[in-house]
């Protein structure tokens, strides 16, 4: 079938018709070409009566190449039905239908139209009436793509708003709720069909309402934040009447002329009670430790008066032995001026030397009677390792106990104990601070010495006592920068007045064990 | 027989020649050692002596150190001293066979007091021990004989008893006793047999 042209299809007209009619044709085929769109105009069975010049110079074929059913290659295949619609409908139909297909260009590609269809009763003078269809495409391609990238992004957002965790809430400049997302129903308790269109007031406590009506109103007149907009602290109020802890950061948008406000809502019920506990444990810990501090303080007074005695003893000592001698060898008229020389020079050093002690802790007098209970080691241990918790991990420290079971019971004080345990752990972790080339062990030891004494050591890979193991038992002897050269000191005092002994030794191949020994009492107990 | 010598163990460098010019004061003879090693390298002397002892003892502790020389058996009388003791401290000391337990500072005449008994004790059980060693010395100087026939006659056995068990004359029994009574420097027979019966009980223990 030959490709016709309108201008044919005129010429047949006019010697039909006559001179009335004949400018009819030429009038349809100018218009066509004038519209800016791709025109077809067909028959019944699809095939092609005309193209405009629009349409062949998109697809790049000349009329020929578009006669018959030839130009229906142009529409991608699957939107040929949809090209097409329910055309034929009636004759009688002058209505326009719309529909979208894609049409291949003269590069190859595809691009988006919109078609615009209507059919027309095509009449000639000799002729019965016959149908014709004339679709318009016009160019959407751009539009298209604009849409469906946005159409990807909303449903993104929707996507993301949905199944958010957190609550999701729009309000208008009226305080009435826009939009709701599902988590609303968990976290509040309402469902989101239930708010819109509802105050937002209603999901927040009696107190907070008023403050954020005025603080909206002021916002919406003056553009003056009053709060954070991004992660602030505030109440809300579920639907059972329950206040809960939430976070709040919200966003503005301006639609047509109005604002919409769109917060994000976040329970944080959990992570409140969360640090309330934490919060709850430290201060325990800080009671524990001022307790400790307290009882540590207080006997740790009457221990030093006791140790101080001690020391200011051993001149004392000194000045009565040198004196008295003096005397016994003055009555015998046997002193001899050399000898008295030296005693008194003796006498002046030991003199200055309990004074120098005195000087020092003149506050510290009285000395607190030692408690006996019957006492378990182990469970003084026990006791010590749980106060000092923290203090390993802080310290990276690890902490082993090798402590023999059904140790005898000893006589003592326990807290005196516990300050001595405390004393000698502080002191292995303090000389681990420093090691950073091995691990930090801290392993502390119970059993039964030789003597039948319960012994209980602790050892610490730290750096060790040098040539100094001994005097760090030596009043005002210290290696520490802060400390007082008075623990050790004081431990010892304690643990002798328990009729045990303190010692250092080496320990292997780093650091220094701390023994002590406590005499087990005569008989067993009921 | 030397004269007494005190020894002093003590730390303490003041506290220790105050206690060596006291004690020398009243004219006994003093050594002061500043450990218990440099005490226990000194060669026991021939002399009553006792040990002035502090508790509280760099190394060894004062305590311990009693029971090492016990363990030793050295035993020489001690006076501990202490600048903080207490009573648990001092019951195991004077347990453990203390002198004394005087807490520093103390009288002079306290300590001069326990010296005097420490050396008494030191004296008299040096006494006993050479009273001792003497019979032992007199007592195996007798012949495997006469050995034999006095330890039949102290377990009670008549001369004529002696004589049968032995396969010996009676007069032959005689003359073994009358050289073991001379030989023994006992004035009777009946301070032969408590001669005897001090050796026994004296080397009892050794036996067990």
């Amino acid at each position: 079938m030959a490709f016709l042209s309108l201008p044919v299809l005129t010429k047949m007209t006019s010697e039909t018709q006559g001179a009335r009619r004949s400018t009819e044709p030429l009038d349809l085929q100018a218009l066509l070409e004038t519209i800016p769109a791709l025109v077809v105009c067909a028959v019944p069975d699809g095939s092609a009566e005309f193209a405009n010049r629009a349409y062949q110079e998109y697809t790049g074929l000349p009329l020929n190449e578009l006669a018959g059913n030839a130009w229906q290659t142009t529409i991608h295949p699957d939107d040929l039905a949809n090209f097409f619609g329910e055309f034929p409908v009636g004759l009688a139909s002058g209505e326009l239908f719309e529909s979208e297909a894609r049409i291949r260009g003269a590069d190859g590609q595809y691009r988006w139209f919109s078609i615009r269809k209507t059919q027309v009763v095509w009449r000639t003078p000799n002729t019965e009436p016959s149908l014709r269809a004339l679709f318009a495409c016009e160019d959407i391609d751009e539009r298209k793509q604009q849409e469906s990238a946005r159409r990807y992004i909303e449903e993104s957002y929707r996507l993301v708003v949905e199944t958010a965790s957190d609550v999701v809430i729009s309000m208008g400049e009226n305080g009435a709720i826009l939009l709701a997302n599902p988590a609303t129903a968990r976290v509040f308790g309402y469902h989101p069909a239930d708010l819109i269109g509802r105050p937002l007031t209603m999901l927040m406590p009696g107190f907070l309402r008023k403050l954020h009506e005025a603080g909206v109103k002021r916002y919406l007149a003056t553009g003056q934040r009053h709060i954070n907009w991004q992660g602030t602290e505030l109440t809300g109020l579920r639907k059972n009447g329950q206040e809960f802890p939430v976070e709040v950061s919200f966003g503005e948008l301006t639609k047509d002329g109005h604002r919409v406000f769109t917060g994000f809502i976040r329970d944080i019920s959990e992570r409140k009670q969360a640090e309330e506990i934490r919060k709850q444990a430290q201060r325990v810990i800080q009671t524990m430790q001022a307790e400790l501090a307290r009882v540590s303080r207080l006997t740790t007074m009457g221990e030093l008066a006791a140790s101080i005695a001690h020391e200011v003893n051993q001149p004392l000592t000194a000045v009565n032995n040198n004196s008295s001698a003096c005397l016994r060898l003055l009555a015998n008229q046997n002193l001899r001026p050399d000898v008295l020389r030296q005693a008194l020079e003796e006498i002046v050093a030991d003199g200055t030397r309990a004074s120098a002690i005195i000087a020092r802790i003149r506050a510290f007098i009285k000395k607190a009677p030692v408690e006996q209970n019957r006492l378990d080691v182990n469970y003084v241990i026990g006791e010590v390792l749980a106060m000092m918790g923290h203090g390993f991990a802080e310290n990276r420290i690890v902490l082993k106990s090798e402590l023999a079971q059904a140790l005898p019971p000893v006589l003592g004080d326990r807290v005196q104990l516990q300050q001595v345990l405390l004393n000698l752990i502080m002191n292995g972790i303090e000389a681990m601070t420093a090691v950073i080339d091995r691990p930090r062990l801290l392993l502390v030891e119970s059993r039964l010495d030789e003597s039948g004494d319960v012994l209980v050591a602790v050892r610490d890979s730290g750096t060790g006592l040098g040539l100094e193991a001994d005097r760090v038992f030596t009043p005002f002897f210290t290696t520490k920068a802060n400390g007082m050269g008075m623990g050790l000191s004081i431990s010892r005092s304690l643990i002798e007045a328990h009729g045990g002994r303190l010692w250092a030794t080496p320990n292997s191949p780093h650091g220094a064990v701390f023994s002590l020994t406590l005499p087990v009492p005569a008989g067993r107990p009921l | 027989m030397n004269g007494p010598v005190v020894f002093v163990v003590d730390d303490d460098r003041s506290v220790r020649s105050s206690l060596k010019l006291l004690i020398s004061s009243v004219g006994l003879q003093v050594e002061s050692f500043e450990s218990a090693d440099t005490f226990l390298q000194r060669k026991p002397p021939d002399a009553p002596s006792c040990l002035v002892l502090d508790v509280r003892l760099r190394g060894l502790s004062g305590l311990d150190f009693q029971r090492e020389l016990a363990v030793r058996n050295i035993h020489i009388p001690i006076i501990f001293i202490t600048g903080h003791g207490d009573i648990p401290m001092s019951v195991r000391a004077m347990k453990a066979g203390a002198v004394e337990f005087l807490t520093k500072p103390f009288r002079d005449q306290d300590l001069l007091d326990a010296i005097r008994i420490a050396l008494e004790k030191d004296s008299a059980r040096r006494g006993q021990e050479k009273e001792l060693t003497d019979l032992k010395e007199r007592f195996d100087s007798l012949t495997p004989r006469e050995q034999k026939v006095i330890s039949m006659v102290v377990s009670g056995m008549l001369n004529k008893q002696i004589a049968d068990e032995l396969g010996t004359a009676e007069n032959t029994v005689k003359v073994h006793r009358s050289r073991a009574i001379e030989k023994m420097h006992a004035q009777s027979l009946a301070e032969l047999v408590k001669m005897v019966e001090k050796l026994k009980s004296s080397s009892e223990p050794r036996m067990l």
